[in-house]
């Protein structure tokens, strides 16, 4: 997938455009906003990095811009800022996500990879499939190869999250998060703890186990 | 040219201003004054000569020229004020005490005039008196001329005109005097609080001005100056003290982490150690380190905002089932008893996310030191104060008691906390959160001591009221 980079340290950009090319991305690099704004009014990117703080213009206004001239693409946004209240402007801003600096570069890519993804699941399905796993929104239900599976609510929200990025790495973060939304870092494995669970209930009693565990990143679903 | 110091102040231009309208109001009372006494003096001659002309014309109306000859011849007699002159009608001097007429130019009206009479003292001197004098034509013809000494009255205009100027120059002298008092006075004052100014920038942060207790509103201005610079100074340590703080949580992990990048590098270069491993441990001593600084910035802020970002009303009920949600699991994995208590319909308010991170932290510890056939209880509740208590109690190991205000101490308790199992820097930073909050942070001892276990640790953090 072709990714634009709005980033103003160029080893950190470097960095960045290395590992996302050995994901088999096509990259651009800007280093400044408005030079940002130039590639991304060029178009056909799936995905943008933009760095928050800029020379010539911050992240902030490069994707305002970009919202009100109709650019829908989804924007993660990097900085050095983490309070709350930046998150919150960032987003506001109309960026996608948000990612404090320093991060892990596997965070990195689960969560491009899920910003890309979450592109082609705009429309409104009803209900999710992987694999023979199968998920019904309306009805709340559950099956594995025709065999109902219950789950608590906060268990249905989880495997919903990992059926939606099937096939991406989901780091911890995300799902406290995304799932949660909690925005920090627990000192203890409260998030294994509930996927070996959810594990234990769809893919107990099945020869092949689809929820997987990354090293050194997080869960995938594979179907 | 500069205008000496003194003369650029604010209160001595002030002065001047109140001067120069003083002198105004003294100049006018003064004119007055003058008018009442020298103008009075020399109104009363005026009017005697007129009198004694009446008098003299009366006389030769009624009696003839003679009779103001023979009047004139009694009166130089006698001792009197006035000086007389006779003319005839052929214009020769017929009698009277002054020689000529001191009127120039005399066209038979009335006609006033000022002149000089000499005179001789006892020791022989010529002195010179002013006079003035009115001299008329009479309806015979002949002119008479009547005047008189002035020289008094003169004496005493020159009296109230040199009392006059002296009370003018008085005042000017006085006016200027105190403007200088005065300015000097609180120029001083300025200076010293100028002088305060000048040290804090410097960065002297200790200076203070000096009250003097008067109450005006100097004092009070020095007041609120020091007031200010004691704030100031407080935050500023804060910030010091939370700078050092950070070093001190920063530097020790970092030198850890630099100390085994460096073993590892040698004995990778010796071909002995495996440099998967030592990278693999290298970023997780990494991850380490960006946890404290993350909790350790965090604290900082929250304790240099000295409030709560972005507070909302919300159930803190609520908040804590959610939390239970995330953390029930890991219990039950652990093998430790989890309980919530909460209470319904209470309502707090405060930065959700921090206070949800501040629970989470309570339970992270509780976990973390309760073995497994243990029990943790989180509860909700509302005091009979009025405030709300979200507690956390474990069966762990607990603080001992004399530790405990330790650790609520503010980065006092991070420091000291850092070697101290039971409380990281989670602690510090529910701690902070309280504080953030308008609220505090209580410990306990838990349920007390059972078997090998206990006495386990409650840890309360409680919030004021919901206004």
């Amino acid at each position: 997938m072709k990714i634009l980079i709005v980033e103003d340290d160029l080893e950190a950009a470097e960095a960045m455009a290395r590992g996302l090319t050995e994901a088999g991305n096509e990259i651009v690099m800007a280093a400044d906003g408005e030079a940002g704004l130039v590639e991304a009014r060029k178009g056909g990117f799936e995905v943008m990095i933009v760095d928050r703080m800029m020379p010539k213009m911050d992240g902030v206004t490069l994707v305002e811009t970009l919202r009100r001239e109709g650019d829908g693409t989804p924007v993660l946004f990097l900085s050095a800022l983490g309070e709350v209240g930046d998150r919150v402007t960032g987003l506001q801003a109309g960026a996608d996500d948000y990612l404090v600096k320093p991060y892990a570069f596997a965070e990195l890519i689960a969560r491009v990879e899920a910003l890309s993804r979450r592109r082609e699941t705009g429309s409104v399905a009803t209900v999710l499939k992987v694999g023979d796993l199968e998920m019904d929104l309306i009805g709340r239900t559950v099956h594995r190869a025709g065999k109902e599976i219950d789950l608590q609510p906060r268990e249905f929200q989880l495997l919903e999250f990992m059926m939606r990025h099937a096939g991406q790495s989901v780091t911890r973060t995300m799902l406290l998060e995304k799932v949660w939304e909690y925005h920090f870092d627990p000192q203890t494995n409260v998030i294994d703890v509930h996927i070996s669970r959810l594990r234990s209930k769809i893919d107990k009693g099945f020869d092949r186990p689809m929820l997987q565990t990354v090293r050194g990143a997080g869960y995938r679903l594979d179907a | 040219m500069r205008l000496p110091r003194i003369f650029r102040t604010t209160p001595f231009r002030l002065t001047l201003l109140i001067l120069t309208l003083f002198l105004a109001a003294a100049s006018a009372l003064l004119a007055y004054i003058y008018v009442a006494t020298a103008g009075e003096a020399t109104r009363r001659t005026d009017q005697e000569i007129v009198r004694e002309m009446r008098s003299l014309t009366a006389a030769y109306d009624r009696a003839g020229l003679d009779a103001v000859n023979q009047s004139l011849i009694e009166r130089a007699a006698s001792e009197q004020p006035f000086l007389y002159l006779l003319i005839g009608k052929d214009g020769k001097r017929v009698s009277g005490s002054i020689a000529a007429s001191p009127v120039d130019k005399f066209n038979g009206q009335p006609t006033w005039t000022t002149f000089e009479v000499t005179d001789q003292d006892a020791r022989g001197r010529t002195l010179k008196h002013p006079a003035r004098g009115l001299q008329e034509r009479l309806s015979g013809g002949e002119i008479l001329f009547v005047g008189a000494d002035v020289g008094e009255d003169e004496a005493y205009i020159d009296k109230v005109d040199r009392a006059l100027f002296g009370a003018g120059a008085l005042v000017i002298i006085l006016g200027l005097s105190a403007g200088v008092l005065v300015s000097r006075n609180v120029s001083r004052s300025m200076a010293g609080l100028a002088g305060v100014l000048e040290a804090v920038n410097k960065g002297d942060l200790g200076a203070r001005a000096e009250v003097r207790g008067t109450g005006d509103e100097l004092d009070e201005l020095a007041q609120g100056l020091n007031e200010m610079l004691d704030r100031l100074e407080r935050s500023m340590a804060g910030h010091k003290h939370a700078g050092d703080a950070i070093a001190h949580d920063l530097r020790s992990p970092l030198t850890r982490l630099r100390a085994r990048l460096e073993a590892a590098y040698i004995d990778v270069e010796a071909g002995k150690g495996d440099a998967d491993r030592a990278l693999a441990q290298a970023l997780e001593d990494t991850d380490g380190v960006l946890k404290t600084f993350n909790a350790v910035l965090a604290i900082a802020r929250l304790q240099a905002a000295g409030s709560a970002p972005d507070p909302v009303l919300f159930d803190p009920g609520e908040l804590a089932a959610d939390i239970s949600e995330l953390y029930e699991p890991l219990c039950e994995d652990k093998g430790v008893d989890f309980a919530a208590e909460v209470a319904q319909g209470l309502q707090v308010r405060g930065n959700r996310e921090f206070l949800a991170q501040a629970i989470a932290n309570l339970l992270d510890n509780a976990v973390k030191y309760t073995p497994a056939g243990g029990a943790i209880m989180l509860r909700v509740r509302r005091r009979s104060s009025g405030e709300v208590e979200f507690s956390v109690t474990d069966t762990g190991p607990g603080v001992p008691e004399t530790d405990r205000a330790r650790v609520v101490e503010r980065f006092v308790r991070l420091e000291n906390s850092r070697n101290q199992p039971g409380a990281g820097l989670g602690l510090s930073l529910v701690a902070a959160v309280a504080e953030a909050h308008g609220g505090r942070l209580e410990l306990d001892e838990g349920p007390g001591k059972v078997g090998d276990s206990g006495p386990g640790l409650r840890v309360a953090l409680i919030l004021p009221r919901a206004a």
